[in-house]
């Protein structure tokens, strides 16, 4: 996978399962956002992805527009539209479907709040209820828990079980190690290309560590820590108005 | 009774003028939206050169000569801008000076222009045609009818470019049509109400109805309302007053984004002092 001539990632080769909640992980400029979109098919990929059915994709929050005059309910009906075809607008059962979301994030009271209004974490929350309108068979999920607030990231993390469960896979990017390590059942540890593809014991050990972050690790008592993790690329969401 | 639109003029400049609002009212939603504004202004100003070159060659016509102009405007626009050295208006900035300064040079060499140029850049909506009338309409249901067609595509991915991308809203292809009909739009309101007022029109509605609307069908629908507000009480204005309609039209309409700024500031101003619930 390459922009122009800098190739991104290169060598990458896994398989997932149905109902297996992947995180990705690796320092800033890894390629773990190259590798949603090369899954998503927006970046071109030299070698062959096989991906059943289709996808479901929450982007990262900091590229979404906040004066755009939508409420949390309009976000959510906005996942329905590539299913509609882009022609036809959702209708009652779109609706019906979208305030379930909602509530599954624990929005239901902000249906009509208009985007904008709502904090970080909530926003957050919004944008996968629209990424689960979209009824994929993959969820893909950039860096959905970074900068957001703890209730918010519970709702996300239930929401992703209760995907798994549904047999649906899950790939998430993510910065923090040992959130991924608690909740993730398969790890994939980039930089520039995979240097570990495992659970949490296999992955998340010093010497495996070492080589993806390089000199960002440091060793405490022969466990693994990393220095400024994920503090350089990744500015905190902007102050979101009323909670 | 005599009314300010009893005559003929006045009606052909009421009809004209109300059927810009639906293009303008419902464009200007997502020129505001995009932060398109001054390209849009940037595509009037730089038919310059092409309504001087119209009006000096009459085979060609002002109005060919303004969608050439705007239509080359665009694509040397958007062709510079793709170099990220030079992004934020800077291409859009100084592509205009050159315009402007291409039917300055046109105007005083080539071009055997009768129409004095106050015309060109303030429009003549009192003295407008048959022809133009017919294009006003043309536009208008254009417009319409492309809505219908892209408002998904225009909703998703101006609000969330990431997403809408893989989803399939055809971006690309979408911001490519959303400006030819940006260009379309402006060059048929130049008669009207000129190259330096289009904004009244295209910008100053739209951005007023943000301010009062939150979500995007009420705000489009306040837009082509406050459009067509501002041409009916512009026009009545202009009379009055002797002054030209498009600068008429333009101040009514920063009076009313004014107003609508001060409401929407006391408005959160009272809601900050209310109890929190």
């Amino acid at each position: 996978m390459a922009y122009g001539d800098r190739v991104a990632l290169d060598e990458v080769s896994f398989g997932l399962h149905g109902g297996t909640f992947a995180g990705v992980l690796g320092p800033n400029g890894a390629g773990k956002t190259t590798l949603l979109h090369a899954l998503l098919g927006t970046v071109a990929a030299t070698g062959t992805i096989v991906l059943k059915g289709r996808t479901s994709y929450v982007p990262q929050l900091t590229a979404v527009s906040e004066a755009f005059p939508v409420d949390a309910l309009g976000v959510v009906l906005m996942g329905r539209y590539p299913l509609l075809g882009w022609r036809r607008r959702p209708g009652r059962d779109d609706r019906r479907l979208a305030g379930e979301l909602l509530d599954q994030v624990g929005l239901l009271d902000r249906a009509r709040s208009p985007f904008g209004s709502l904090s970080g974490g909530q926003r957050q929350r919004v944008l996968v209820a629209r990424a689960l309108a979209q009824e994929g068979d993959v969820l893909l999920l950039d860096e959905p828990l970074t900068g957001i607030d703890a209730p918010s990231q519970k709702s996300i993390l239930g929401v992703i079980r209760a995907q798994c469960a549904a047999g649906r896979t899950v790939v998430m990017t993510t910065h923090d190690l040992a959130q991924a390590a608690r909740e993730c059942d398969r790890l994939l540890l980039l930089n520039r290309t995979l240097i570990a593809d495992g659970t949490a014991q296999e992955v998340l050990r010093a010497e495996v560590l070492g080589r993806a972050y390089e000199a960002e690790v440091l060793l405490l008592d022969g466990r693994a820590a990393l220095i400024d993790e994920g503090a350089h690329h990744h500015p905190p969401t902007k102050p979101g108005g009323l909670p | 009774m005599f009314g300010p639109f009893d005559a003929p003029y006045m009606q052909s400049a009421l009809l004209a003028g109300l059927l810009l609002a639906v293009p303008c009212g419902l464009l200007g939603v997502w020129v505001v939206l995009r932060g398109l504004a001054f390209f849009s202004h940037a595509v009037g100003v730089a038919t310059f050169p092409g309504v001087v070159l119209g009006l000096g060659l009459p085979a060609i016509g002002p109005f060919a000569g303004s969608l050439a102009a705007a239509g080359a405007f665009g694509v040397a626009v958007s062709s510079v801008e793709t170099d990220h050295r030079v992004r934020g208006g800077a291409v859009t900035g100084l592509a205009l000076a050159a315009a402007m300064a291409t039917g300055a040079v046109l105007l005083t060499t080539i071009a055997q222009v009768s129409t004095p140029v106050e015309t060109v850049l303030f429009g003549s909506l009192l003295g407008i045609s048959d022809t133009d009338v017919a294009r006003c309409a043309v536009v208008a249901v254009t417009a319409l009818g492309a809505m219908a067609l892209l408002w998904t595509r225009l909703e998703a991915s101006t609000f969330d470019r990431a997403w809408a991308e893989p989803a399939g809203a055809r971006a690309s292809r979408t911001d490519v049509l959303l400006l030819i009909l940006i260009g379309f739009t402006v060059v048929t309101a130049l008669p009207a109400v000129g190259s330096l007022m289009v904004s009244g029109l295209l910008v100053i509605p739209a951005a007023t109805a943000r301010l009062l609307c939150d979500r995007l069908v009420a705000m489009s629908a306040c837009a082509v309302a406050l459009c067509a507000a501002e041409v009916v009480i512009g026009l009545a204005l202009a009379r009055e007053l002797d002054v030209a309609p498009g600068a008429s039209i333009a101040a009514l309409g920063g009076l009313g984004f004014a107003l609508a700024a001060a409401v929407s500031a006391a408005r959160s101003g009272l809601a900050r002092r209310a109890p929190a619930t």
